[in-house]
């Protein structure tokens, strides 16, 4: 059971095929592409820690990646951007926190239409009553980079170099959660939440520091997108971007560790390419994602299931 | 825990849905180490009670003490850790898993409070004892790495037995664990039942009257939200109350 299965271990060369060829193309643009694909990629791993393994949707997630980037924003002129990065964690989690003491007291459907509506409100409080701190819709310019080691980190490449980093650290803690006994119990409450209660798990703690989690994932994700872009502005707090994360992750596979990352890899490229032929990129990627989950139900990563079972079939 | 000691006590238990009193002041002793088997018409309110012991409903008055302990308040994880097991009539078994996983989470479930989260959940030794004693308890070794939802009916039920009894209670509601077993296998359950309880209290639903009566202690009667009696199989058969209320129709 804890033997790595060999579709796993496909998508692990993928994803590393993926940091390779950034590394290796002269490309501005790939490097550009396949860096925003890391960022996007940690919120998706996050949010697949609640989505695909607890079972709940979050609609969200989009207030605690702009409360990330704004927390890196602000706090890291004065405190560094190392403390700012944990602060903008730890800020993802409080949010997550804060969201969950109304939303948790709802399941299903409740529970996502109330991290909807509270996210919303996150995002008009940055918008214009906090104009003060956030600069309102203008938003803040000329967010900081990393300053180690005495690398130019305000060099793309060499930053690209410390998002690996942090994306190897992200994968890694969530493989380990994902396979320990909190991540069980994560599945299940999924798998029937009565039962779960009733065998002693304590199911809306679980629920909740699963959000919590997943919430710090979103806030570390946003912090280094305000970074990479120098900018933050509270369109990383509207409720588009909660779509987003939840069209990637299924485009990808939910319930999979490295399935969400592909599935971001996907948008990211189609809207990359598809944008440069039309302005209604956003309707064409629709479509693919309607002909995904009616013929890959099971996302990239069961493309992925089906290659890994024809190998062990086709080796008997 | 001798036998004759009460291990669960209800005190006027007493649970409304609208205007409806589904319990209408239930008051009595159970003592440790017997098997109770709670008998009454469709609508007595049985599963009522046992929701009402387990948290699973809310009660408009009274109290329910385990073991000395007053446990009205507490929620339903938390009345498992205090000694409260529970089957439940509808089978909830988690599907996508294997039998041993199912009894796994039970027994991970049961030794901590907190779950670790810093170490594979297949490095864990003693649950894995845990979850194969009673696998092995519950008779289904051979099914141990069986998805849980392609078991046969009695399998599911003898599943769901098992998933209570990895938190070792004192005191287990067990709702219709036959139901829907056949004929053939009907036995070898009775038989589960019998050597589960040991030093365990049992209060058992079940709708077959000669099975009730072969493997209770005593019987409990219900009747529209009411205790209407209790004694040994052979003085409720005899009962003319009961017998008009209840079994009167059957015979």
């Amino acid at each position: 059971m804890s033997m790595l299965r060999l579709d796993q271990i496909l998508m692990a060369a993928a994803v590393a095929a993926m940091i390779v060829f950034a590394m290796v193309s002269t490309s501005e643009e790939s490097l550009n592409l396949i860096s925003l694909i890391l960022i996007w990629g940690l919120l998706a791993i996050g949010f697949d820690l609640i989505f695909g393994m607890a079972g709940m949707l979050s609609f969200g997630h989009a207030a605690m990646f702009g409360a990330g980037g704004y927390a890196l924003a602000l706090l890291a002129p004065q405190f560094g951007f190392l403390p700012s990065l944990l602060v903008a964690a730890v800020a993802g989690a409080a949010l997550a926190f804060l969201l969950s003491v109304f939303a948790l007291r709802v399941s299903g459907l409740f529970f996502s239409l109330l991290t909807l509506s509270l996210a919303q409100l996150v995002y008009i409080l940055a918008s214009t009553k906090l104009r003060a701190f956030t600069g309102g819709l203008d938003g803040i310019p000329g967010v900081l980079r990393p300053a180690l080691f005495g690398v130019d980190f305000y060099n793309n490449r060499n930053y690209f170099y410390f998002l690996v980093v942090v994306f190897v650290i992200g994968v890694a803690i969530m493989a380990l959660l994902r396979i320990s006994p909190f991540g069980s119990a994560l599945k299940a409450v999924q798998a029937n939440d009565v039962r779960a209660e009733q065998i002693g798990y304590n199911v809306q703690r679980l629920r909740q520091c699963a959000f919590m989690i997943s919430g710090a994932y979103a806030g570390v994700s946003g912090a280094l997108l305000a970074s990479l872009m120098f900018y933050v502005s509270p369109q990383m707090l509207h409720w588009s971007t909660s779509g987003d994360v939840l069209i990637m992750t299924l485009l990808g596979g939910k319930g999979t560790l490295l399935g969400p990352v592909l599935g971001v890899a996907v948008f990211e490229v189609l809207k990359e390419e598809l944008s440069q032929f039309t302005e209604h990129w956003y309707g064409v990627l629709g479509i693919v994602f309607i002909l995904c989950t009616i013929f890959l139900p099971n996302g990239i990563a069961g493309l992925f299931a089906v290659l890994g079972r024809g190998r062990k079939g086709a080796s008997k | 825990m001798s036998a004759g000691n009460v291990s669960l006590q209800c005190e006027n238990i007493q649970v409304a849905f609208g205007g409806l009193k589904a319990v209408a002041g239930v008051s009595r002793s159970f003592q440790s180490g017997r098997i109770y088997g709670l008998i009454g018409p469709n609508g007595a309110g049985k599963t009522t009670l046992m929701n009402a012991l387990s948290g699973h409903a809310t009660l408009a008055a009274g109290q329910v003490i385990l073991n000395g302990r007053d446990i009205t308040k507490l929620s339903v994880h938390a009345r498992t850790r205090a000694g409260l097991g529970r089957s439940f009539q509808i089978t909830k078994i988690f599907s996508g898993m294997t039998v041993l996983e199912n009894l796994k989470l039970a027994a991970f479930a049961h030794r901590y409070r907190v779950q670790p989260f810093w170490m594979p959940a297949g490095r864990f030794a003693e649950i894995r004892q845990d979850a194969e004693k009673v696998l092995a308890q519950i008779g289904l070794e051979r099914l141990a790495h069986a998805p849980a939802e392609n078991l046969s009916h009695g399998d599911q039920r003898a599943l769901e037995v098992g998933l209570a009894l990895l938190s070792d209670p004192s005191v287990l509601l067990l709702d219709e664990p036959l139901a829907g077993v056949g004929h053939e296998r009907l036995e070898q359950a009775l038989e589960l039942i019998r050597r589960i309880v040991a030093g365990r209290t049992v209060l058992l639903i079940e709708h077959n009257m000669d099975v009730v009566m072969q493997i209770s202690d005593e019987i409990v009667v219900m009747v529209q939200g009411q205790l209407l009696g209790s004694g040994t199989p052979a003085e409720i058969r005899a009962n003319p109350a009961v017998r008009a209320a209840y079994l009167g129709n059957d015979e």
